[in-house]
């Protein structure tokens, strides 16, 4: 009895071990197109909507299972994006820093060629910048040898920055136009009325435009760019159309109108300035000049009030 | 003992093969743990194996793999060999040394689940699949055992209940009945 058990046993085995080897030999031995090949399709065409039936009806349960595997894994993603993100942000920074400087770099080189390369701009570096907002000061690293001097105007490619106020050997300090010392003669547009644009009381990073004529009729969004007036011996800084900013709102006032100006240049981000190192003197010169080979009948007769009034403000 | 499987469990085997094979494709196929799929088909044969004996075992393995190779398309033969084999090694097991410690079902299935891994490798590269030995194989391997571990317990459990009074008489129930029917440690003997 033992020894029919045992035989039987093996025997199974050997048929078992025998059916796989013949089957094993067959399938690797045949064509694709084989019939064991064949079988196995139409076993797996005969299993697919049973298989597609239960993976539907499984799908819960594979969902349970992959929300567990899922946040695991989510788990760990998400620990090596933060360090990831910790690698790359200094990266994103510095990139960001070299961009912007870039493109005021850029803004300068299109500046240059609107025709401020008359006044010999000199490209300085901002390197220090006033922490506190009442007091709208940079510091360049720009100074005596390379030309610059103090009133020189200051520019970037978006439009008038400020002017230098004080020159060492190897920087110089530069009053931005928001400063509460600052006062420039100003127009509006094209058209001839002029005023001064100083800063807001109350409001550092807003100008306001004083003393337009009170038939001036301003309108929002227009254009407010430097004077550039000449009366001796008040004249103007600044070259004659600078960009300062734009009309954002107009004020009536009785005897005067004023305009509150949005400043075109952005002074919270000034990496690269230009000076304009023969501004103060070398334009002023050259249209003083200029006006005094022109026939007497005073062709800045309007401005020279504003000019006055402007330098009665801040020298502007 | 009667070697022979009754048609109740030939029939229990069957339906729990089936549903165990789908279940596997469709759901324990689609959830890695640690970067790996445990595979409970190794499981369920060396797990009958242990429990119906060597022939039951062998013909679970064979149909198992067989069941497997054609549900994925894969070389008709190659798993019914390796299982085959496994559910046979199982079963005799079981009727030599007749294991009765509690943690025999995790250790026997990580041995299942390891000679399978291996044995399957081993059979691929004998047929020439154009793989590397690497230490991913490697790692595939000692991982996939260590989650077929994980589940083995359980899937113990769900094969013995699965298979029921129709599996062959328990050893070890066969050889308490018997002490207390002659006498040994019955109480009553006593009495």
């Amino acid at each position: 009895m033992h020894d029919k058990t045992v035989r039987r046993r093996r025997a199974v085995l050997g048929l078992l071990v025998v059916l796989s080897l013949l089957l094993l030999t067959a399938y690797f031995g045949e064509a694709p197109k084989g019939r064991l090949h064949a079988v196995q399709r139409d076993f797996l065409s005969v299993v697919s909507p049973i298989q597609d039936g239960a993976n539907k009806a499984l799908k819960p349960v594979r969902d349970l299972f992959g929300w567990f595997g899922d946040t695991l894994h989510a788990k760990g993603q998400r620990d090596e994006l933060r360090k990831e993100l910790d690698k790359l942000r200094p990266e994103l920074i510095a990139a960001q820093a070299e961009k912007r400087t870039y493109q005021q770099l850029i803004s300068l080189y299109h500046l240059e060629r609107l025709g401020l390369s008359d006044y010999h701009p000199v490209q300085a570096t901002v390197v220090g910048k006033s922490p506190n907002i009442w007091y709208q000061v940079v510091t360049i690293d720009k100074g005596t040898p390379d030309g610059v001097r103090v009133n020189d105007p200051v520019v970037n490619g978006e439009g008038l920055v400020g002017r230098v106020v004080a020159v060492e050997s190897d920087g110089a300090q530069v009053d931005l136009i928001t400063d509460s010392s600052m006062g420039v003669s100003a127009r509006i547009g094209t058209s001839s009325a002029t005023g001064l644009v100083v800063p807001k009381v109350g409001e550092p990073s807003t100008l306001l435009m004083r003393y337009l004529p009170a038939n001036t009729v301003p309108n929002k969004g227009e254009l407010v760019v430097t004077s550039g007036t000449v009366a001796p011996p008040d004249n103007s800084l600044y070259p004659p159309g600078l960009l300062i900013g734009q009309v954002s709102s107009v004020n009536e006032e009785s005897a005067y109108t004023s305009v509150n100006v949005h400043p075109a240049a952005n002074l919270h981000n000034l990496d690269v300035v230009a000076v304009l190192t023969s501004g103060a003197t070398g334009r002023a010169s050259r249209l003083s000049s200029l006006l005094s080979s022109l026939p007497a009948g005073g062709s800045t007769g309007s401005s020279t009030q504003g000019e006055q009034l402007a330098s009665a403000g801040a020298g502007g | 003992m009667n070697s022979t499987p009754s048609p109740a469990l030939l029939g229990r085997v069957a339906a729990l093969s089936v549903v165990v094979v789908f279940f596997q494709i469709g759901v324990v196929s689609e959830v890695p743990v640690l970067g790996v799929n445990a595979d409970l088909t190794p499981l369920l044969v060396v797990f009958v194996g242990l429990l119906g004996g060597s022939t039951l075992g062998a013909v679970t393995g064979f149909s198992v793999g067989l069941l497997v190779d054609l549900a994925l398309l894969q070389t008709l033969g190659l798993t019914s060999l390796v299982f085959t084999l496994i559910g046979y090694w199982a079963g005799r097991l079981r009727e030599l040394r007749d294991p009765q410690a509690a943690l025999t079902p995790l250790l026997v299935g990580a041995g299942a689940s390891a000679a399978a891994l291996i044995g399957y490798s081993l059979m691929e590269f004998l047929l020439g699949v154009d793989a590397p030995v690497s230490l991913e194989l490697l790692r595939q391997i000692i991982l996939g055992t260590l989650v077929n571990t994980i589940v083995a317990l359980p899937m113990f459990a769900i094969v013995r209940r699965a298979l029921g009074s129709a599996l062959p008489e328990d050893p070890r129930r066969r050889r308490r009945r018997r002490a207390y029917t002659t006498g040994g440690l019955s109480p009553l003997t006593k009495a």
